[in-house]
């Protein structure tokens, strides 16, 4: 068997072409993986190799998935601890809830 | 380089686990070299962090889509074309 992204070939039913408006999150996870990648701390591959071993592939959309592989690796090379990642979440959630 | 253009080949069978960029759809599957593309580190050894070295020769492969898939319809003449890099490839001595 193949792993969760080999699914070329598998049965499935008609491809939703639909297309959505890229949001302003989304533009920022392809920046980051730009900018990981210029410093040397994220490759193609990684990033590929971390996505397809995501758990929760198939209940998350395409940059979902970038995000979370990133965390993944950031976590696994030992740039950022989980801790770091949720303070800094919890403290942008409280300024987004400021009025 | 082992494979030359218009060698058959067949594509492994093989389970590996880990990064692997060769679909599962092909494997076992007779083809031929329809050119070879060059020579790049081995992205299942990159996906890793590893340095990929010896660098490992990539072919663009060509099957015969009646091949592949069970309940083809199509033209015998319709082909499918893959990047598959040298490991994941045996020469092929059948006929097909």
């Amino acid at each position: 068997m193949g792993g969760v992204h080999d699914m070329g070939g598998s049965p499935a039913g008609p491809v939703d072409k639909g297309q959505h408006e890229v949001e302003d999150w989304e533009r920022l996870a392809d920046a980051i993986n730009g900018a990981l990648g210029a410093k040397g701390l994220q490759s193609t591959d990684q990033h590929r190799r971390a996505i397809e071993s995501l758990e929760e592939y198939r209940d998350l959309s395409y940059y979902e998935r970038w995000v979370a592989a990133t965390e993944k690796l950031l976590l696994e090379k030992g740039v950022l601890t989980s801790d770091e990642i949720d303070e800094r979440a919890a403290e942008i959630e409280r300024r987004w809830n400021e009025p | 380089m082992t494979f030359e253009p218009g060698d058959r080949v067949r594509v492994l069978a093989a389970e590996k686990p880990g990064h692997v960029r060769t679909p599962e759809y092909l494997k076992g599957k007779a083809g031929w070299v329809e050119s070879v593309i060059g020579t790049f580190p081995n992205p299942e050894e990159l996906a890793y962090g590893l340095s990929g070295l010896p660098q490992r020769p990539l072919y663009k492969v060509g099957f015969r889509q009646i091949d592949l898939w069970d309940a083809y319809t199509g033209s015998a003449e319709d082909h499918l074309y893959a990047d598959l890099y040298e490991q994941w490839l045996e020469p092929e001595r059948g006929t097909t």
